[in-house]
């Protein structure tokens, strides 16, 4: 029995030896490499899904919504993972034809481990036929998008701007603030100039999925998921009914409009046209479609508000007589003979519209008389020109939040200008000052900046600093952040002044330009008609305010070749101050309307004339 | 005369329970978890069909604690007889599964009668050598014993199931050595197989391996003739595998020999290293105490083929950790220790060779199945006992730790004489 005791002490310490070994490999794999397991175990079986989150809404100053998000799904493929027998149950779930999806199949299969997008911009519905069935369909995945929602009438286009998938060079940019391929990106407009703050924070999903691409399960029941965070939501000082009502107004028209509050520079309307529909951007774009945007000869890019350079033409001559008023070249009752021309020029060169007679400078405004303003420009110099017009905010550009690389400076000539364009002894004189005082020549400006001007001119002296934002809400807290802007300037003008200047507007109102005088509420207005190397019409200028007492809107509006500031531009400003002002405007003044459409029809100014404003 | 039986084992049957019950919940996990919704019926279908064979299987050892000795005595060539003709009758009518013609199906119960072979062979062995004179130990005899166990191995080979024929190889050794086979010739059996072994892991290691043995059976045994014969074989093997990767076999057979030395390279990962890897992330991810029930990534994500049957562990190395495994291993230390010394309790061959050759048995698939999972030895496919799916590897590992226990039971009723 001994030699069967050693047998079995023995053979106990086989069993022991050969699973010792068994635990000493289990412990080297599980304890010493654990890590190394761990990594490929994460790899197998745990993705990471980046959760958008919805972009913050845009609210006009009324609360009304006027952009969301509606969520949209796109549905991938991992070649790898995905059974071609099921090409004919995708297709017919996402109702789409078999040999799309196959071609699409196809051209993703060349990458057999990337997940490859299958079908983009699809629905709930849809998303949810294909889910019932996703255990037939391994390699398919989804995603949610969040895709802009336009919900009124206005179309906003230059203002909002629109949202893309982030570019190569704004990935490279801003790859330190988390972006990552796919993810969209502001593109112009406020949706650029707000983008950190719209955009929210991107969260991650971890999901377990099987060995066919599947997934199975939340990964440790959703406890490493980080939830995004949504966007802040943006209160905008736009009034979404006057922008609407504003851009209907443009119809067949080039050119653009702003009105502020000139009690505190707030937006309250801004249309560039012609414009385009947003809503497009929300789809795949087609690349045509694309290139007959940006080929398009009435450049719909463009934003003619901030962009579009052009002479103010009359708009200007308040200016001039503020700047004569003050450097006590002319008091209030100071007069200037007419005959029809200014002497000068032997009466060929420097013409007035009529023989004004003996006018003083309230009578000079309300009948636009070039005389008075080439005299006074006679008699006072450039610089001194230069200095109160670039003080009232022309020849710089102005603060805008909306990317503000689109906003041009415009050009307001001094006397080292004119030595430079014009060199030599005689190479320029007094003439090219002197039609600087009819807002012609050299000067050029931008739609803005007639705003903050007409704005100034309204409010007492004041250059707001125009702005789309009122405030921003975080929309889980309700946390009210107020963005902040440049301190508006309080110019040093005189109240004296600027009231004759008021004076002189109300007139035109009142008289020369009768039918553009709002029902029931006083207003103060100034046209101007601009030559152009565009086309044979001048450009059409008005800047207005109302009421004239305590104003509560300053417009600029300018139209490409539409001729007196008194026809396209000023109906359009006068229209839109009543209906801002009123909610509608008066049907007694329906005619107005009717006429400028006509005009508009009979004539159309959308594609004669080549090339764009520059 | 009525004998009150008092000896039934509670240690190797709780261990024996603990096993079946861990492994009912490794297959729970592996086709119930949260994923199972994707998967086919047929691995689904795993749960239940065992749960059904472990009632079958607690029918059968109230039967088989019920028998008499005798009956397993009388029984044994029999019952060995029948399995040769089950493999005969698998091999004609037989059905094939995955590559195997194993199968015979009764209705819509299929049998792997492979694994009932491992049954049949063991009563017949262990019959061959409770009916020997005590003490008698010559080539004749081993020839004999070696015979017994080699004829259904040959069948099963046949049927295409190299993996389960693995495992009646391994057993010679392990009977001849509890028939008292001298240890010198034992030894010379199993060297070449370790050789063998490190001839493919790492040369030199092989090398110094048959170097060192060879100095040890000549320290042993001083006969310079054992001494040439053992060179010979051990030499000859590690010289046959040389040659057999590097010319014989085709560049596929040796990459899947090969490959389990490191599954992860970048030639393997995709192909024939793909379960092993995943195998190794699942095991190796589950750390000192797993990732949970019905919570392991590479289980619920169905990484791991095969992970209900052959690759069981993976799922019990990942969902319990390290800490899960050990508790495994030591049940199943436990199990087998008890076992051989129940079979030494019984001072009968009989119940001595039955004893050993359970554990034997369950010992090889033990080592072959851990250590495939773990990458230690190549992919064979061959379940572990008590744990893995499959309703024949359950009841014929269940029938002979009843037999074992009915024996151990009844070890007085052992006549000195045979039968």
């Amino acid at each position: 029995m001994d030699e069967g005791r050693s047998r079995l002490r023995i053979f106990v310490a086989l069993v022991t030896v050969i699973l010792g070994i068994l635990t000493l490999r289990l412990g080297k794999l599980q304890i010493v490499e654990r890590s190394n397991h761990t990594g490929q175990s994460v790899n197998n079986a745990v993705r990471e899904w980046r959760v958008q989150p919805p972009r913050g809404r845009f609210y006009d100053r009324n609360g009304v919504l006027m952009v969301d998000n509606e969520p949209r799904f796109t549905l991938f493929v991992t070649p790898r993972y995905f059974d071609e027998e099921t090409i004919p149950l995708v297709s017919r779930l996402l109702e789409q034809p078999d040999s799309l999806i196959e071609s699409r199949y196809r051209a993703a299969a060349k990458n057999p481990f990337r997940r490859a997008p299958l079908q983009a911009d699809i629905s709930f519905e849809e998303l949810s036929r294909v889910l019932e069935q996703r255990s037939h369909l391994p390699g398919i995945d989804y995603e949610i998008t969040q895709k802009r929602q336009y919900h009124t009438d206005a179309n906003m286009t230059h203002a909002l701007g629109y949202v893309r998938e982030i570019s190569e060079s704004a990935l490279e940019e801003f790859s330190e603030e988390g972006y990552v391929w796919g993810d969209p990106f502001g593109q112009g407009g406020l949706e650029r100039q707000y983008e950190r703050e719209v955009r929210g924070v991107p969260g991650s999903d971890f999901k377990m999925i099987n060995i066919k691409g599947q997934v199975v399960a939340e990964y440790l029941d959703g406890s490493q998921d980080r939830p995004a965070k949504n966007g802040l939501d943006l209160n905008l000082t736009i009034d979404a009914d006057l922008q609407a009502f504003a851009e209907s107004l443009f119809v067949n028209k080039r050119g653009g409009a702003l009105a502020l509050d000139p009690r505190n520079g707030e937006i309250l309307a801004m249309v560039s046209a012609p414009d385009y529909d947003l809503e497009m951007f929300t789809h795949r774009l087609d690349p045509q479609v694309w290139d007959s945007i940006n080929a398009h000869p009435d450049k719909p890019m463009f934003n003619r508000v901030t962009q579009s350079k052009f002479m103010p033409g009359s708009t200007f001559k308040p200016l001039v007589a503020l700047l004569a008023l003050g450097v006590g070249e002319i008091d209030e009752h100071t007069t200037v003979h007419c005959p029809g021309y200014h002497p000068l020029g032997r009466g060929l060169r420097y013409k007035c519209l009529e023989t004004h007679g003996s006018i003083n400078v309230v009578e000079a405004i309300r009948y636009s008389c070039n005389t008075f303003f080439f005299e006074m420009m006679r008699r006072i110099d450039v610089n001194s020109l230069n200095r109160l017009t670039t003080t009232l905010g022309f020849g710089s550009r102005p603060y805008l939040d909306i990317a503000a690389g689109e906003v041009e400076r415009g050009n307001v000539p001094d006397s080292t200008y004119y030595n430079e364009r014009f060199p030599g002894i005689g190479g320029w004189g007094q003439g090219h000052v002197m039609n600087l005082g009819v807002g012609q020549g050299e000067m050029e400006v931008t739609v803005v900046q007639l705003a903050r001007y007409m704005a100034a001119i309204a409010n007492g002296g004041t250059l707001v600093t125009p702005h789309f934002v009122r405030s921003m809400i975080d929309p889980e807290t309700g946390e009210e952040i107020i963005p902040e802007y440049p301190e508006p300037v309080t110019l040093d003008l005189n109240e004296t002044y600027l009231e004759l200047l008021r004076k002189g507007m109300r007139q035109v109102m009142e008289e020369t330009s009768w039918w553009l005088e709002i029902p029931g509420i006083p207003a103060i207005g100034k046209t101007g008609s601009a030559q152009n190397s565009r086309g044979d019409e001048d450009d059409s200028v008005f800047i207005m305010s109302a009421p004239a007492e305590n104003p509560e809107i300053a417009i600029a509006v300018f139209v490409e070749n539409a001729g007196y500031g008194s026809g396209a531009a000023g109906r359009t400003a006068s229209f839109m101050a009543e209906r801002y002002l009123k909610g509608y405007y008066d049907p007694s003044r329906q005619w107005v309307l009717d006429q400028m459409f006509r005009e508009q029809n009979s004539a159309p100014l959308y594609g004669t004339v080549e090339g764009p404003t520059g | 005369m009525r004998r009150r039986y008092t000896n039934l084992d509670p240690v190797a049957l709780l261990a024996w329970a603990a096993l079946v019950i861990i492994g009912i919940m490794a297959i729970y996990s592996a086709t119930h978890g949260p994923s199972s919704e994707f998967y086919q019926f047929n691995p689904r279908q795993n749960f239940s069909n065992q749960i059904m064979w472990l009632g079958i299987c607690l029918v059968g050892m109230v039967i088989a604690l019920v028998l008499p000795i005798r009956f397993f005595q009388q029984a044994a060539f029999p019952i060995y007889g029948v399995t040769i003709l089950l493999l005969l009758a698998a091999l004609v009518f037989g059905r094939e599964v995955n590559g195997a013609k194993s199968w015979l199906y009764f209705g819509p119960i299929g049998l792997q009668v492979s694994e009932m072979a491992k049954v049949g062979t063991i009563l017949a062995v262990a019959q061959v050598v409770g009916m020997r004179r005590p003490k008698t130990m010559d080539l004749r005899f081993a020839f004999l014993l070696v015979g017994v166990i080699m004829l259904p191995a040959a069948l099963i080979v046949l049927q295409n199931d190299t993996g389960t024929a693995l495992v009646f190889f391994g057993l010679v050794p392990i009977v001849l050595f509890w028939s008292g086979l001298d240890m010198n010739l034992l030894m010379m059996m199993i060297a070449p197989a370790i050789a063998g072994y490190f001839a493919i892991v790492s040369m030199p290691t092989a090398i110094i391996f048959v170097l060192l043995f060879i100095g040890f059976m000549y320290w042993r045994t001083r006969d310079t003739r054992i001494s040439i014969v053992t060179a010979i074989m051990t030499g000859g093997v590690v010289a046959l595998a040389n040659v057999a990767i590097t010319m014989v076999l085709s560049d596929y057979q040796v990459q899947r020999i090969m490959s389990f030395t490191d599954p992860g390279a970048e030639q393997f990962r995709q192909n024939v290293g793909f379960h092993q890897v995943n195998s190794m992330a699942a095991i190796g991810s589950g750390g000192w105490f797993g990732k949970g029930f019905l919570e392991g990534t590479q289980t619920q994500g169905g990484y791991v083929f095969e992970q209900s049957t052959d690759f069981i562990f993976s799922v019990i190395g990942e969902e319990w950790g390290f800490f899960g495994s050990l508790v495994v291993m030591i049940l199943f230390a436990v199990l087998l220790i008890r076992l051989l010394q129940l079979g030494a309790n019984m001072k009968h061959p009989f119940g001595v060779l039955i004893a050993a050759g359970a554990a034997g048995i369950y010992l090889i698939h033990i080592f072959i199945n851990i250590g495939m999972a773990t990458s230690l030895l190549p992919v064979i496919g061959i379940p572990l006992p008590f744990i893995s799916y499959g309703g024949s590897a359950l009841l014929a590992n269940t029938a002979l730790l009843a037999i074992v226990l009915s024996l151990h039971l009844k070890k007085d009723d052992f006549s000195i004489y045979g039968y």
